[in-house]
């Protein structure tokens, strides 16, 4: 009897991976078509929009731009300097500092000639402590805003800057992140365009900038970053942002656009109480929460995205720092996922129930964990004999094919589009990293999310540190000390 | 789910095997003579014997003495028999002589009843320690013959293994599929990459020929000299094998066009006339007629940018259309090229104006407002609420002072969102003779019409406003609102609000009232 319920498992399990493996395909497949539309019909809408008219325009929105700043006193100047110089009519910049232990306010209220005012900060969004509310006296910066409080995390310190933010629009960024001058007015106009829905939130591509030449807020020469994790991650940005999500955005699916780049309404940001500061995936959480409450009141909504590259930033190219980020972007996605389980195959939510929910779960959050069961079966099957070499290699070599094809694909398809890797040998360096990750990186990515399961089980929270080593080239990452930038 | 899921395997599972067990105890009889025939069909079962008895009377004597049978105390017993073929001969023997003998049925060689035996054997065939025979169909034709009809099929062990196996069958077509799309989306994407690449070799090529030509004609040329070109001079400038070429006809446009915007008064005019010279216009005209939207939208904006007037009724037609970018296109040409602007085509659009067209449509009848006199108010009659609504903004952003009067007039019939509109004309061109509307929705229960309302009475409010100010501050418990409605009495009267709240205890109050009168909040 437990003979024949060991094989039948078996049985079982053998059949479950052979659909998950055709799943996958088919799947990839399907976001590869739908982002190719997507990008086709972007760049067929851009050849008629006028962005120029938008800056001075009575009638575009005002955008809030919300930096949270933690311990960046080496570059906050620089940072905000680049933000106040956007090119855009109507926007202010609130910088919040979150309880920075070094002298990042000191050295904002030096440079900007600030001088703390009698805000009435009001706390519509329950946040830590506000120490004080900080306005230039020089008239040059009128537009900025800096909010000292007590450190509560970056959700709560984005949560103090909804309270303050005066505009439509909330653009929720990272402060250390290059931001292109034509950034606002590109990622407004969805938010213009619609008319038939309500555009709640956009989102935008993150470029990676290690290695790249920075020239007045943009990246003017762009080159593929030297370590073997940091061209893994420009094929994995590549494969996220131009066919993930532009293929989401297709069909209305997106549910999460990046926290490090991401616009929102705030009269629906506020409604639904701001971002939720117990999560570290808050980014996520978020536009759950605002398509929930959409859905809920049967308010027809768009999540739009932008594929434009409008944003860089630097993204770690060590072991260490690279596991925590990869630790915590899977507890943010379990977190978001376990939060809103109601979602789950709910077809009250519409495809966000129905497909999105589903997809983050087995394909995000499981990810790791399918693929390491995968191999213990395939261990099991050798130990009682019952291996097979010609499902094991055919189904290997099927899925190693599927991994060339999406990240050839993805990079192909930033030729098309934007072509900004011009020098022939960053392209092949690419093509050798698409070759070579699925057994150098790719192994370790599964490694630390599965440390990332394990860490949510522990109820481990916290976003650890992150070091910056600098943007511009190599020398310059050598003048910077490791500063830490987030918690 | 998964759960329900995971029962319904296990649960088909079983039935399923179940059903095979059944089908094979179908086959064995439960009637007691059938039973005793099938077992003769059989043969042989393992274990399971006959054995022939008859009971002690006077005529049994006489058989003791024939082979095969004992006499016992009860009577005759013919010793057992495994071989069920030979029992049935035996049994018809037995008939012939009119025996009366009974049929016993020995397993493991203990008599068991006719119900046991027949369980034994229903155990034995679940257990596929036996198979069932069945009886043989005797065809009424010739089997060579039925034979001919049937085509062959192999045995098991003669298939191809892929055949035989379905998961590696599964595999092998996933992979199939797989490779075939895999191998068509790169092409495609290395087709579209090749051709690409060929377009901007060749756009950047016929850039570099026109440049010098067109500037020579620009600069050497005027107006009247190049409306007056023959075909011959001008393919001296460009010659006419490439001229004809499509994408050097796109670049023209293109480089046309870009100098066009560029450029000012004379040098304008000769764009024009030489972009009709070389038959660009045609293909600007010609483009309206295309099925893909975007080359439609293109085709408005070349039409837009070299003045193409008599293209308009053309163009007339697309401003409805159910595409927003050439709807959007069609509506900035004709406003741009029409004559007289008359704004009824505007007034009747179906589709709702999205803030990006609003944006637009301002620019251009900003441009067009310094040299014609716009009927605006036209658009307030429109059935669109976005178009009435662009209507308001555009009196705003002009400055139409004279169409207050009309406005008045709506006031009482339009929406809250209207309303909003309103209130901030009146506000932003100073309309102090409307203060009983700001005032009238300043008590309004929409709040977003009265925080706009508190706006507007800031700049153009009277003493009413300010005793309705006064009232509201009073009764708001939203501290946001509060807020907006001080800072507005403030605005509209310093004196009034240092009188009311100088002195206040109230802490939230004075937090408001020391936001408000903090200078560096001014900008706020």
């Amino acid at each position: 009897m437990y003979n024949f319920l060991f094989f039948l498992i078996l049985e079982i399990f053998g059949w479950l991976f052979l659909a998950l493996s055709f799943s996958v395909i088919v799947i990839y497949l399907i976001l590869m078509a739908l982002s190719a539309l997507e990008m086709r019909d972007y760049l067929r809408k851009n050849r008629f929009a006028d962005y120029g008219d938008i800056i001075t325009s009575p009638i575009a929105p005002g955008v809030s731009i919300l930096a949270p700043a933690y311990n960046e006193a080496t570059n906050i100047v620089q940072n905000v300097q680049s933000l106040l110089s956007l090119h855009y009519g109507k926007f202010e910049v609130i910088v919040i500092n979150d309880g920075s232990k070094d002298d990042t306010l000191e050295k904002l209220i030096q440079f900007f000639d600030l001088e703390e005012s009698k805000y009435n900060y009001i706390a519509e969004i329950e946040t830590k402590q506000v120490k004080g509310v900080y306005k230039s006296k020089n008239m040059s910066y009128r537009r900025l805003t800096v909010i000292d409080k007590e450190n509560g995390g970056k959700a709560d310190a984005l949560n103090s800057g909804i309270n303050i933010a005066n505009l439509e629009i909330l653009a929720c960024i990272d402060v250390d992140c290059i931001l292109s001058s034509e950034s606002i007015s590109r990622m407004v106009r969805p938010f213009m365009e619609e008319t038939n829905r309500k555009v709640i939130a956009v989102g935008g591509v993150i470029g990676i900038a290690n290695n790249c030449d920075v020239l007045d807020g943009t990246v003017t020469t762009y080159r593929v970053p030297d370590s073997e994790l940091g061209k893994f991650q420009v094929i994995e940005y590549f494969r996220a942002f131009l066919m993930g999500r532009m293929a989401w955005s297709r069909i209305n699916g997106l549910i999460l656009i990046s926290g490090a780049f991401g616009f929102f309404r705030k009269d629906l940001v506020r409604a639904v109480g701001g971002y939720f500061p117990k999560t570290v995936g808050e980014d996520m959480e978020l536009v759950v929460r605002m398509r929930r409450y959409m859905e809920e009141h049967k308010i027809p909504y768009k999540v739009g995205f932008v594929p434009d590259p409008l944003c860089w930033t630097e993204v770690p190219e060590s072991d260490e720092i690279l596991s925590r980020q990869r630790n915590r972007w899977i507890r943010g996605t379990i977190e978001t996922l376990q939060l809103h389980q109601s979602l789950k195959l709910n077809p009250k939510y519409g495809l966000m129930g129905i497909v999105s929910y589903p997809f983050w779960s087995i394909f995000e959050k499981s990810a790791p964990i399918l693929e390491t069961l995968g191999v213990l079966y395939t261990l099991l099957l050798l130990m009682i004999g019952d291996f097979s070499a010609v499902y094991f290699f055919s189904l290997l070599v099927m899925m190693y094919f599927l991994s060339l094809l999406v990240s050839s694909f993805s990079v192909l398809y930033e030729q098309i589009s934007f072509n900004n890797y011009k020098d022939k040998k960053d392209l092949r360096r690419l093509i050798w990293m698409i070759i070579t990750e699925p057994f150098t990186v790719h192994p370790k990515i599964v490694f630390w999310g599965l440390q990332g399961h394990f860490d949510f089980i522990k109820g481990k929270g916290g976003w650890g540190s992150m070091i910056r080593t600098g943007f511009k080239k190599a020398e310059d990452k050598k003048k910077i000390s490791p500063q830490i930038t987030s918690q | 789910m998964e759960r329900i899921l995971r029962s319904s395997f296990f649960f088909a599972f079983f039935i399923f095997y179940a059903s095979i067990a059944d089908a094979q105890e179908e086959l064995i009889p439960t009637d007691s003579s059938a039973f005793h025939n099938f077992l003769f069909l059989q043969e042989e079962i393992p274990n399971l014997s006959l054995r022939y008895f008859i009971a002690d009377n006077q005529d049994s004597t006489s058989f003791a003495e024939q082979s095969g049978w004992a006499l016992t105390d009860s009577g005759l017993v013919f010793s057992s028999i495994s071989d069920l073929k030979l029992a049935r001969s035996l049994e018809q023997d037995f008939q012939a002589k009119s025996l009366p003998y009974q049929t016993q049925y020995l397993v493991f060689s203990e008599v068991l009843s006719f119900k046991a035996t027949r369980q034994y054997v229903v155990n034995l065939v679940n257990s596929s320690d036996f198979l069932v025979r069945t009886e043989e169909v005797i065809p009424s034709e010739d089997i060579v013959s039925l034979a001919s009809y049937a085509h062959y099929t192999p045995l098991e062990q003669f298939k191809l293994r892929f055949v035989r196996d379905y998961k590696l069958l599964v595999v092998t077509i996933i992979i199939v599929f797989f490779f075939v799309v895999a191998i068509s989306m790169i092409s495609f994407m290395l087709l579209m990459k090749a051709r690409k690449n060929k377009r901007e070799h060749l756009l950047a090529e016929y850039d570099q020929m026109i440049v010098d030509p067109l500037t020579s004609l620009l600069f050497e040329k005027e107006l009247q000299e190049i409306i007056d070109l023959d075909q011959v001079t001008l393919n001296e400038y460009f010659s006419a094998s490439i001229v004809s070429k499509p994408i050097f006809k796109e670049v023209m446009i293109d480089r046309i066009i870009g100098l066009n915007k560029k450029m000012k008064g004379d040098f304008k005019e000769k764009l024009k006339a030489l972009y009709r010279k070389l038959d660009l216009d045609k293909i600007s005209i010609q483009a309206l007629n295309h099925s893909n939207w975007d080359r439609v939208a293109m085709g408005l904006v070349q039409i837009n940018e070299m003045d193409l007037v008599e293209a308009l009724p053309k163009v007339k037609d697309h401003t409805n259309s159910s595409n927003f970018h050439v709807r959007s296109q069609a509506v900035a040409t004709v406003l741009n090229l029409s004559e007289r602007v008359d704004l009824t085509f505007l007034r009747d659009q179906t589709y709702p104006l999205s803030l990006w067209q609003q944006m637009n449509y301002l620019r251009i009848i900003r441009f067009v407002n310094h040299q014609k006199k716009l009927n605006l108010e036209i658009l307030f009659e429109s059935t669109n609420p976005s178009i009435r609504i662009f209507g308001y903004r555009l009196v705003k952003t002009l400055g139409r002072v004279d169409l207050i009067d009309v406005l008045a007039t709506l006031v009482d019939r339009v929406s809250p969102e209207e309303k909003v509109e309103i209130l901030e004309i009146y506000g932003a061109l100073g309309a102090h003779m409307e203060v009983n509307f700001v005032n009238e929705c300043l008590c309004s229960e929409d709040q977003n019409l009265m925080l706009t309302a508190a706006k507007t009475a800031s700049v153009i409010g009277n003493a009413d406003s300010i005793r309705i100010l006064i009232e509201l501050i009073d009764s708001e418990a939203d501290l946001r609102r509060k807020q907006v409605l001080m800072k507005s009495l403030f605005d509209l009267d310093a004196q009034s609000f240092d009188r009311f709240y100088a002195s206040g205890e109230d802490f939230e109050m004075k937090k408001i009232k020391d936001h408000i009168l903090d200078p560096l909040l001014q900008y706020v």
